[in-house]
Parts: C-alpha cells; structure tokens; sequence
C-alpha cells in the first residue's frame, strides 16, 4: 500500500531538493546549504539503539550519517547540542490534520426523516460510507495546529476525515510548513473505518447492528462489482451493471482491510471479527481500557492505536458528588494507566495517539504515567515511533534515525520519560521549527551580590524547566529582605526591579543580566537613567528540589479488583464446574412428571444425570441440601432487549434483515446479573419492532463474566423478529413520521408479502445463475448477494424461525395466512395480546404465543388486551410462554407466569411451564434446557418458596453445573463493593489536584424501542 | 357495550366521553353481616372467624358469632380473609386511559407552576381502568396531576360512582410537586457540561423558591388588604403555606429529598415524600420531621449501578424498621391493581404483613386526612371492605370475592372478565 515516492531520493543525497520539484521557482531561487552535523547529543537512532555523545548528519532532508566515531563532514554546519538529547520525531497514527472536520449534526427531531441520500458523483447509497474519498487530495497543512503536535514530539501524521462508517483514504505527512506537495510522505494509507455514522443526514443505519450489517454488505458488494463488471466486458449486450465509485474505491480491501476506530473494548473484539470474517488486516484503535479483557484482545492479535485519555479522577471531592460515581468509574481511573504496561506483558503491538486528549500536552505527561505504572520505555518509544511508521506504511521513512530516513527529529533537554523534560525543537525533513529557546537556563539559587557598596543574597526562584516559567527572587541583608519585581526571563537573560524605597526614596532600579558559568552578570538602570555594571555569584542552591518531587510521585500500588465486566457485581473469574447431589429438594420438573415432592437431583458435567428418591452422592459429588425448598429449571425469557450494546432497533427501513443482534451481544450489561439473581438462565434478545421485518435474534445463557461470544447459545436454529401494528407503521412516533411505506395494517401485508417474493426470486436468479457452465458465469453479470433477501431466503426454508411482535386478532391472522402462501409457518406471536381471540386459528397454523401477562392500555391496539389472553391459548393447545421485554420484569418472570394462576385458575404447573419448558420449545431449544430431564443442560434455580409465590426469591441459580448467583454471595460481594468504593475515593480524595470530573460520556443504552423518537408512554419499557 | 366494543372506542379516540355498563351500586339499603372471616383489622389485630356487620354504610359492629337484625343479609365468609378496601396513593386513573392516545390524556398540565390545577376537574369515572383496578381490592385512589415542577392538587376518590362528585372522598388533598432534579448525567445523549447542568438545577430550585415566595407575599398582602386581584396560583398555595394541606414532594435522589426537606421546613410547610428510592438513606431525618414516604418503586430496577440487585425491593423494610410511616403507591393507571402484589413483594423482602397491609390502609388514610373514616375494620368507621378468598398479596390466593364501599356491594366484574368469557365460549364451540 505505501508508495515510496521518495524511496529513490535517499540514493540521490547530495542532490538537491530543489529537482524533485515541479512547482516553479518565482524571485531568486533558494541555495542555503543543508548539509548540518549536530555533535555532543545523545542520539536515541530507535527504540533499540542510543549512542551517547553521537553525532547526526543531516542533508537535503535527510539523514546522512549517524553515530558515535563520525567525522563531522567538511562545509558542514556544526550545530553544538551537548546535554541535550536527539528522538526520532514521533509519528501520530491517528489523526484528522489538514483536513477540515465535519461538525457533528444537531440532528433536529421535528424535521422529518431522511431515508434516501442526496447521490452525486456515483457514490454509495448510503451517506455513512465515504471510501472514495481520497483525503490527500484535501490536504491543507496547518501552521497552528501542526504546531500543537510538534510541541509534543510528533513530527508525522496520518490523517483523513474521521467521519462515517467507511471515511475513505487517509494519507501520511510531514508536519512540517511548505507545500503539500512537499509534505505527503505517503499519499495513499489506510482505509478508516468506524462504526459511527457522524454526518450523514441519512437515517440508516441508526444501530450499531446496522453499522456492522452496512459493512458486510458493503463488501460482499465489492466482490460482486469486480466481477459484474469483468463478466460485462466479456459480453457488453446484457445490462450494464451501475458505476460505483465507493465500491470501486474498495477494490483491493481484502488485501488492504481499515484501520477502524473503535474506542471500546467489546467494539474491538467485534471488528476483529468482522476482519477474520473477510480474512482482511486491520489496525484496531482501541479504548485504553483493554486490561479489562486481555486474553481476548491478545488472542485477536491485532495491532492496536491506543488513546491516552486517562479518566479524570472521578467526581468525589464534595459531600454529595459522590451519588453521580459508579464503582466502574473509580477502577477506571484507577488503572487506566497501567493499560499500555498490561499490553506489554501480553505481547501485544501498540501505537500511542493523542487523538482524544482535550490538551495535546497531556500526551507526554500520560506517556511518562504510563511508564511509572510498568511499561518498559523501549516499548513506549517503539509506541510513538517505530510502530506507528509501521502502521502507516512509512517505516522506511520515518520512525528511526537510521541512514537514509527522514531527517525527522526532535531535541529535548532530557530523557523524554523525565517529568520535566521539554522538546526544544522539532525537525521535519531538515528544518527546524523551534518550540523552546534553546539556550534557556535555570536561574534557581543563591547568589552574592554587592550593589551600590552593600553586601546582599540575591535568591531566584525557578521553576525552570517547566515550560510555564515562573520566577520570583530577593535580595537580602542582615536586617532587611526585598521583594524583586517584574522577574522575567528571556532565554539566556534574566530581568528583575529590585525596590531599593526602603534605602531611599523612590529609588527602582531594574537589573537585566545573563548567566554564565557561575556568575550572572549585566547592566542595571539607576533612578538618574544612568546605566552601571553588575555581577552576582552563584553561591548554591535554594533548597532540596528533591524532596518536593518525590512527594510527587505516582501512586502506583492499584487497589481495585479486576473483573469482568469491570463495574460492580462483575466476576473476578468463571465459576467452577460441580457434580451434584441436590437432596430433597421439591422438584418443578415442567416434564409430565410434573411437581416432585422430597426428590433428589445428580449433576454431572453441566447435565442434569439423574431424578430420584434417596440418591447417594457419587464420590467427587457436592451435596447441597434443598429440604423446604424448591428446584426448577432456570427461567428462560422468549422476548428480551437486555445486554445489547446500542439501538435494539435498525428501524430505518420497513425491512432490515441483514442486521443481527448476534454481531452486538454486550457481554457487560449488569442486566444479566440482576436477573440471575430473579432466576434467569436463558433469553432471546430480538431486534425491537420498529419496522415490520426486523433483524436476526440471538439466544443467550446468562454465563455472566463471560465474554459476548461465550454467552452466545448456539445450538438452536436461527430466529428472526417481525413486527405489525401501531408500532411498524409508526402510529406514535409523531407527525413527521408520516411518509415511510408501510401506514395501515393494510401496507404491513403488502410490504411483507413483496419482500418475500423478493426473496423467492431471488433464490431462483441464483439458481439460473448457478446453473449456468463456468464459462458462461464468466459473462454473465452475476445476481448481487443481498444480506437482506438471504434472511427471508432462510425463513422460507425453515431454517430460521420467526417470532413476531403482534397485538391484534387481524393482523396475527394475515401473518399466518401470508406464511401459510409461501409455505413456512409462523413459529411465534411475540407478547401477543389478543390471541386469545384467534387461539383456535394459532393451534391449527401451529403458532405458539408469548404473552404479557396483564399489561394493557398503553396504547390503543392493547385496549383489548386481558390477564386471561394466556390461558384462553393454552386451552386451545398454543404452547404458551410469558415474556418480559423488559429488564425490569425479566427479574419477576416468576410472578408474571402466577398471574394465569391468578386471573384463569392455570393449574400451576402448567404456569411454571409458561417460563421454562414452553418458550424452551419456542426458541425451539427444548431438547437442551427448560425442563429438569436427565441429559438436558443443569440450568436450575432453587427458590426459599414455591416459585409462584409472590413470597418467593432464588437463593441460588446455576448455569450449566456452575454456580452463578448466590445469595449468600451476594451478601459477601455488597460487602467488598462497599469497601473498595471507600478506598477508592479515599484514594482519590489523596492524589486527586484535578477538580473537574472529567466529562466522559457513556455507552449508548441498549433499550430505545424508538430510536428517532422517544415515546411517551406509561409503560415504555414494553412496545 | 360488548358488540360495540370498538365503535365505543373510537368514540373515546374523538374524544368524546365513553361510558360502560358497570353500574354503580346503590346506597346500602339493608344491614349486611360478614360471617366467619378472618378480619385484618388493622388497627386491633388479625380476628379470626368473627362476623362484621355492616349498617347504613358503617361498621356497626364487629364480633365473636354476631346477632344479626332481621332484615340483614347474611354473607358467609368463613376462611376468607377481610380486609380494608385498599386505598391506592400517587395514581393517574381517570386521567388516561390508553397512554399513546393524547385525546385521551389529561394528567400532565403545561408550564412549571401549576399549583391552581385540580385532578378532579378532568376525572373520568367510566374509565375502562377502574373497573379492573377495584376487581383486585382497589377501593379508593389518589388522583394526582404529574407536571415538571409545581403540578398541582390531587384528590382521594372511591371507585365506584356515577360522576367525580359522587366519587369524592376528599378533592382537596395536596399539592405535588416534582423536586428539580440533582443527578449530573453523563450519558451519551447529555450535551451540557457538568457545570452547566449543575446551574440549570441550582436555577430551577430558585424558581421554585421563588414561587412560594411569591405566594408568601401574596398571603401578606392580601392579609393587609383582603381585596386586592386574586392570583389563582398563588390563592391556590395559600393552605399550603399555613400547612392546612400537606405537599407531596416527588423526589427520588437523596439530595432531592434532603433538598425538599430543608424546603418545607423553612418554609414550615407539611411534607409527604413520593417515590423515595433514596429515602433509605435518610431514615432519620424522615423521622424527625415526621415526613411519611409513599413508595412506588417495588418493581423496580437498582436506581444506580453500585446498588444491590434487589434495593428497591428491600426499601418499603427498611424505611418501616427505621419507624418511617409508608404507604404503596402507583404512579401509573392500570399497574394499580398490582399494588397488593408489590405489598407482597416486600413482604418477601423483609417487610412485616401486617406493616404491608397497613401501607395500603390505615397509613393512606392517615396521610389523606381521612383516617377517621377510612383505613381499618372498625366500629363507626365507614364500611368500605373487600373479602379475598384468600391472601390477598399473593397472586396464588389473592381472589377478591366482594368489596363494599359505604356498605355499597360493588360490582367486581370488569372489561377483561367480560372478554374473557366472550372468547371462552367462541372457543366452546
């Protein structure tokens, strides 16, 4: 991908810049000499290799020689830099410089929604992709802010809009002041990419999910574009496949793959994914926050960009701030610095960014954290120099010092980890941008002074080499201290005004002076305006600078527990596997056996092994005794929105079934944990019912502490969400939610129906298309693969099922008939509220039905809705479940199911049924879980109360033979959350100088039904 | 009504009053005896197998194997359970009824200071909702007006009657207002900086404090010159300010709590805490002021992401073993018949039966003003009582037989019963 331009240059030194030129020279052209050797420094040539007291040889841009024994070459110009040391300029991989960025839209929530994009050019449909762009080609270099990087040692960028989904091209350059032209060093780097759609007016995608389906499109259409149009020009009489200049752009991407910006961990992992999926490289800009799921992201084995935006100590510091603070909050402050140190030790590749810090100036400052908190200094340079080059392509032109690389460097008075130390100046192919005065002195100390034929102590305070100076002195006797006015420095000159009133009156005199050596000597100005000599010398040191520092140091001893996910309640590590004998337990089968009184339970390798009377534990077994309580099979939700990382909705378009929630389970959701605690094991979280075909659903076990793929349940088939009603043709959504096909019931059926006999014809193009002899698919335009129609494609075999959000009675009855022509069946009416009017309907299609167990009159298609809806359909033989959609009643599902007892007489094992065998069944699962029956998986619960009880609660709730939540546990765990948290912000109230509570926003929420309008609604957790 | 089910609707969509056929029961007209329950005085203890006998309204008597008069009706309930009807504080019913329908909204008034406004102006008592709110014991509700600010007055209504005046218990109970909030949110949708939201919250306490100052020179005014242009905001908070009716703080956060409380006690005003996921935390100065709690979070989630996964469950146990006075309430419509569940639910998380049962009783009625009267199964006291086959805050006995308001025997059938066996017998067939 890199073009090395000037590759051949590096063969040509000595030649003159001034040929690799086009640009013609106006006035008198330009000859300085460029040939310089800068002696006496300690030249760090790369992460590996320092030569102390080196001299660099620099010309035409760059580096000539390099090296301890060099002979500084004749007619050179000998720039003395003893006790300074030389880097090799850093390089930002990260970055949008030269370019002018997009502010983000205020997206305005009256206006109505745009659903196609203003097209120009032969771009992509959708506004969120930008690959065409070649952001070299908008390259304006920027005085001001290249100076803002310099200043912290970068000397080299990558750069390009950082805007949309696909952004387009970047290009790498110089930060140094000329021509653009002069400047790319490589015009052609990365592809960026990022899950954030940023300016596009467009509504799609509003979801993460939506994100990742517009990218996995995007691709499979590149590779159908490439040989649309190989196959058109072997035979130019069929239709012309359409010119894309997006598409086009994207030619080589398998090979060149993005360097993507995620900013979260889990983001992170999810591209890596989608990277592995399309066999592409990617550079991955991470979240800082990686320490969190190490083993993952050392396993993905992708080169990282890794932000430097340590948190803000937390907002503890007043008596009532601390309600607004989470433990999560506290531990991330804490150990964000240690993060580049983790990366290390796991053999991870990093680069460092400053893109995200607010003050350019932190990054040094956060690099030299970094580092007290374990990363090796090598590495840390590697980070800002090698690397980077590397990821942009341009390690043979940057990075290093070696012969024939850029003569990009920059001077520091110091070791670059050293608090105090300043770049001085910065060089860019040779020319110098001077950031420091070079020549600048610490004029801290005391010193003898006689002025006028008096004896004083002169001391200056310093607080050199801090950039901000700020110096202040006086001059004393025996019997008397002035106060020195106006101390300024000027480089190499110090200026004070020594009041001398209380000698005689109105007597300033303003002294200007240089340091040299130990004496600081210059002219006075007396009150008479005549001018005299003076010389103090340095008599020693004004205290022990020592001591303030090492009060200073960085706290680096962390006391925060790590766990995943790292917020409270978060664990520490998997619970273990356990054989066991549950004893005399009363056992809610949900098999035919029904309710077992004073019955025991064996468990063996996260299966349920046997049910019986009086079971001797095997040896190796636990024996856990369940006398007075009661065992049932873990609580499983057919319709959940928990632990979904963004929208739940992609309801940009009546029909989205590319997207799946499968590619944004979130893992991290304390959702899953609360509801453990309620008794849950199992959930289907679906895509929310903004639109009439929705996205693929995911089945989930709640493995909380796992990662987002290991929660993932995969052996039941594919299911996908459908919706009807108020909330597909966007009843409530408001006024402007007027103009999107389907509007009525009546355009719900046609748009349904259409996209399925898109489907079918979809299916037999392929078909003829396949069908066809090899040399004739060669030229013959290809059928595009189509994400959206392959869904509807499965669901008309009956390889994916369907699970539909309904309400009333017609609308259930059109699905069914509408499935019933296509030949598949509806699997399941979602929270479906009037079935109890068309049961009989149901059973014969072959529906099962979830069901709210009694909310209503939320809105106008539930005004119908009654308490009795689930045991009129079990009567009629629908296998019934009762559904939360709500992370607040998932935790209840118990109590929701004892509503049927309640408000029908349900016998209550038939209600139990309801919340595990039934929508076990319906997930089309049952073989594994929803009952307790030797062989299925050990997902258990045992409740204090018979679980229907309103006096009911899970003291303890297995997954797969471990052991998830405990009550007793829980205790214990309240207790060390409670204690860490103290310690924590005692330990921010000790270091913390910082008052401002850094603003850091927080991950989208994952439960908006409706994404561009809220709703207003007495229950909006519900649909 | 059941063939015109939806015509009936969409007359209520153009926003014309639609009425149902539940009839509201007429005056007692003879004495009726409860025999052999199991009474849940409230106020004297659990009484099992006694008799009450309900007379001209009132609880006549209550006792061992009662001698009924001549005329009286004769209920046997031996093994049931009888209890107080349930009084239901913090709800919206008979302002909404279906909650995506604005036509049919009228619980949320526009503007920041509302005191004037009066819930009973806009209370519908054919509301679809009562009828299955009162079928699970609910015999009394407070209206209240929700709002941003300074929403307005509630009242207490019984659920069975012909019209808001029939239904009045009380029309003037309190004032409500939603204390501003406190929490500084930093999440993703949250454009403003600390800081700046910290002043806009500082800003919209001293409107507050503003509006009763205003109201405050109003009264001194006008007690210098009883003529002078009446102001109907501030005429509205003068029994407010002389603490003749209580305001019900909506608060959640426990600064917004210790906020309102510095409040009302500068202000020398009655306070009542609505909400109160935070009150937990100020047990004691809820105490001290003698500030009762209306709790309406049972259900719900941890308000914050550190709290235990079942905080507000345990909340209603805390705030009664610190000796804080609670009631349960709704802030909703329909969920109201729920409320004998989340009573339960509390039970199971700690709190005592008995202190439920009176959360829904004895305690509302107190906080309403309405404790002489209502409340508990005693001699005197109206007869407003419901008899539940069993436990009543447990769905698997909770099975309400009878409910009496003023010795009025309601009808306890409702739209879904209706439903329910009209699609029955389609399924018969």
């Amino acid at each position: 991908m890199p073009k090395h331009i000037l590759l051949a240059l590096i063969l040509l030194a000595g030649v003159s810049n001034a040929y690799a030129r086009t640009t013609p020279v106006e006035g008198i052209a330009s000859k300085t000499p460029e040939l310089k050797a800068f002696t006496n420094a300690r030249i760090i040539v790369s992460p590996e290799r320092t030569v102390e007291k080196g001299v660099l040889v620099i010309d035409h841009g760059k580096v000539v020689a390099v090296g301890a024994d060099i002979a500084v070459p004749e007619g050179a110009e000998v720039v003395d830099l003893l006790g300074r040391t030389i880097y090799p300029g850093f390089v930002e991989p990260y970055s949008e410089y030269g370019l002018e960025s997009v502010p983000e839209i205020e997206r305005n929530k009256s206006r109505q929604p745009i659903y196609a994009a203003d097209r120009m050019g032969g771009d992509a449909w959708n506004d969120a992709i930008h690959a065409q762009e070649d952001w070299v080609r908008h390259f304006k270099p920027n005085k001001k802010a290249a100076e803002d990087f310099l200043r912290v040692g970068f000397t080299c960028v990558q750069s390009g809009r950082l805007d949309g989904v696909l952004r387009g091209r970047a290009f790498v350059a110089s930060l140094g002041d000329g021509l653009p032209n002069d400047l790319v060093i490589n015009p052609q780097s990365w592809q960026f990419a990022s899950f954030n759609k940023g300016s596009s007016p467009q509504a799609y995608p509003s979801s993460q999910m939506g994100c990742i389906a517009l990218i996995r499109q995007t691709l499979y259409d590149v590779d159908w574009y490439l040989q649309a149009h190989a196959a058109y020009s072997e035979n130019p009489e069929q239709a012309m496949p359409e010119f894309n200049a997006a598409i086009a752009a994207l030619a080589n991407v398998r090979n060149e793959g993005f360097l993507f910006e995620a900013g979260d961990d889990q983001v992170t992992l999810r591209f890596h994914r989608i990277a592995t999926e399309f066999g592409m490289p990617t550079v991955i800009v991470g979240s800082g926050h990686e320490y969190e799921v190490i083993e993952a992201i050392k396993e993905a084995g992708r080169t990282l960009v890794l932000p430097l935006t340590f948190p803000q100590p937390p907002g503890v510091k007043t008596y009532d701030e601390e309600l607004d603070v989470c433990l999560a909050d506290l531990r991330r402050w804490e150990r964000a610095p240690s993060n580049p140190a983790v990366l290390e030790q796991n053999g991870v590749s990093f680069a460092f960014t400053s893109r995200g810090l607010k003050n350019k100036e932190d990054f040094l400052k956060n690099v030299r954290k970094a580092v007290a908190f374990g990363l090796s200094k090598e590495t840390a340079l590697a980070a800002m120099t090698t690397i980077p080059a590397e990821i942009c392509g341009v390690g043979n032109d940057v990075g290093s010092l070696v012969t024939g690389r850029a003569a990009d460097f920059i001077v520091c008075d110091g070791d670059i980890f050293d608090d105090n130390t300043n770049v001085l100046s910065a060089w860019t192919h040779g020319v110098e941008t001077n950031l420091l005065a070079r020549d600048r002195v610490d004029f801290g100390g005391k010193y003898a002074f006689e002025f006028e034929g008096l004896a004083f102590e002169l001391s200056v305070e310093d607080n050199y080499p801090c950039v901000d100076r700020r110096l202040s002195g006086k001059l004393r006797t025996d019997s008397l201290t002035i106060d020195l006015k106006h101390v300024k420095e000027d480089g190499a000159r110090l200026n004070f005004t020594a009041p001398f009133d209380t000698l005689r009156d109105y007597y300033c005199v303003r002294f200007s002076g240089q340091r040299s050596g130990n004496t600081l000597s210059g002219r006075a100005a007396l009150n008479n305006g005549n001018r005299v000599e003076w010389t103090a010398v340095w008599s020693g040191p004004l205290k022990d600078k020592k001591d303030s520092e090492s009060s200073k140091a960085v706290d680096t001893v962390l006391i925060s527990r790590l766990s995943y996910p790292n917020l409270a309640y978060g664990r520490e590590s998997r619970p273990p596997l356990e054989n066991l004998l549950i004893k005399n337990g009363t056992v809610w089968t949900s098999e035919d056996d029904g309710v077992l009184e004073e019955t025991d339970i064996l468990i063996k390798d996260g299966k349920f092994e046997r049910l019986g009377k009086n079971l001797e534990a095997p040896s190796g077994y636990r024996t856990i005794d369940a006398s007075g309580r009661h065992v049932t099979a873990g609580v499983i939700d057919e319709h959940s929105h928990v632990a979904i990382t963004g929208n739940v909705n992609e309801g940009t378009s009546a029909v989205s079934s590319e997207v799946r929630i499968a590619d944004i389970v979130d893992a991290e959701d304390i959702a899953l944990y609360r509801s453990l605690a309620g008794g849950v094991t199992m959930a289907r979280l679906l895509h929310g019912s903004a639109n009439p075909i929705g996205g693929e659903a995911q089945i989930i076990k709640y493995r909380w502490g796992s990662a987002a793929e290991d929660l993932k349940f995969t052996p039941a088939p594919p299911s996908i969400k459908f919706a009807l009603g108020e909330n597909v043709k966007q009843s409530n959504w408001g006024d402007e939610f007027k103009i999107r096909y389907p509007q009525t019931r009546m355009g719900v059926e046609t748009i349904i129906r259409d996209a399925f006999q898109r489907a079918v014809e979809y299916e037999a193009d392929w078909a003829a298309y396949n069908a066809l002899s090899r040399r004739d698919r060669e030229k013959t335009v290809p059928p595009r693969k189509n994400l959206r129609l392959e869904a509807l494609v499965e669901v008309l075999h009956s390889r994916m099922f369907i699970t539909c959000h309904s309400y009333v009675q017609s609308e259930i009855l059109m699905l069914m008939r509408l499935a019933e022509h296509f030949g598949f069946r509806i699997t399941t009416f979602t929270h479906i509220l009037e079935g109890y009017k068309v049961a009989a309907e149901m059973a014969r299609h072959g529906a099962t039905g979830g069901a709210f167990s009694d909310w209503w009159a939320y809105k106008f298609e539930v005004y119908d809705a009654i308490p009795q809806n689930p045991g009129i359909m079990h009567e009629q033989g629908v296998i019934v479940s009762v559904n939360s959609d709500s992370e607040r009643l998932q935790r209840l599902l118990n109590q929701e199911a004892a509503k049927s007892v309640q408000y029908c007489g349900m016998s209550q094992e038939d209600a139990w049924k309801m919340v595990t065998i039934n929508p076990a069944k319906q997930l089309k699962a049952d073989q594994w879980v929803g009952s307790i029956k030797p062989g299925k998986d050990a997902d258990f619960v045992i409740w204090n109360h018979n679980p229907l009880s309103v006096y009911a609660k899970p003291e303890q709730t297995w997954v797969e033979g471990r052991k998830y939540f405990d009550l007793d546990q829980d205790l214990a765990l309240r207790e060390s959350i409670r204690e860490e948290r103290n310690a924590l912000i005692q330990k921010v109230l000790k270091v913390s100088d910082d008052d401002k509570w850094k603003h850091h926003k927080k991950k989208k929420p994952g439960t908006s039904h409706y994404p561009d309008k809220s709703m207003s609604s007495q229950t909006r957790e519900g649909e | 009504m059941r063939k015109f089910t939806t015509l009936l609707l969409l007359l209520l969509l153009c926003g014309a009053a639609a009425g149902h056929d539940y009839v509201p029961a007429p005056a007692q007209s003879a004495p009726i005896l409860l025999k052999g329950g199991t009474l849940f005085t409230i106020s004297d203890g659990v009484k099992p197998g006694f008799d009450l006998l309900m007379v001209e309204g009132r609880i006549a008597q209550i006792g061992d194997n009662l001698t009924p008069p001549e005329n009286a009706e004769i209920i046997d309930v031996t093994g049931k359970h009888v209890y107080p009807g349930l009084i239901a504080a913090g709800t919206q019913i008979g302002l909404v009824e279906i909650g995506a329908v604005r036509a049919t909204k009228d619980e949320c008034e526009v503007g920041r200071v509302n005191p004037d406004v009066q819930s009973h102006m806009a209370y519908n008592p054919d509301s679809e909702i009562i009828p299955t709110v009162r079928s699970n014991g609910v015999a009394y509700a407070q209206v209240v007006p929700t709002g941003s600010m300074i929403r307005g007055r509630s009242c207490l209504l019984n659920l069975d009657a012909w019209t808001k005046e029939d239904a009045a218990e009380k029309l003037e109970v309190g004032l409500h207002i939603s204390w501003p909030t406190v929490a500084v949110r930093t999440s993703w949708d949250e454009k403003r900086s600390p800081e700046e939201q910290k002043r806009q919250m500082a800003e919209n306490r001293r409107k507050l404090a503003k509006a009763f100052d205003d109201a405050r020179a109003y009264a001194t005014a006008k007690a210098a010159n009883p003529d002078i242009d009446i102001d109907s905001r501030w005429e509205a908070l003068l029994p407010v300010l002389t603490a003749d009716i209580p305001v019900f703080m909506h608060a959640g956060d426990r600064r917004q709590i210790e906020q309102a409380m510095q409040f009302c006690n500068e202000r020398r005003l009655r306070m009542v805490l609505v909400g109160g996921e935070e009150a937990w935390k100020v047990t004691d100065l809820l105490v001290k002021n003698d500030v009762p709690v209306i709790y309406a979070r049972s259900h719900s989630l941890p308000m914050r992401s550190d709290d235990n996964y079942d905080q507000a469950y345990k909340i209603p146990a805390l705030l009664h073993e610190a000796g804080v006075k609670i009631c349960f309430g709704v802030e909703s419509t329909w969920p109201t018949r729920n409320m004998p569940f989340d009573a339960g639910h509390a039970v199971a998380f700690g709190l005592e039966k008995d202190a439920a049962l009176r959360a829904m009783t004895l305690t509302p009625a107190e906080v309403f003003g309405v404790a002489e009267s209502l409340g508990s199964l005693e001699v005197g006291k109206k007869a407003s009582v419901i008899v539940s086959e069993g436990d009543i805050m447990d769905h698997l006995s909770h099975n309400v037989t009878h409910m009496f308001i003023e010795g009025r025997a309601v009808d306890l059938d409702n739209k879904h019963k209706e439903l329910y066996r009209k699609y029955r017998s389609r399924s018969i067939e």
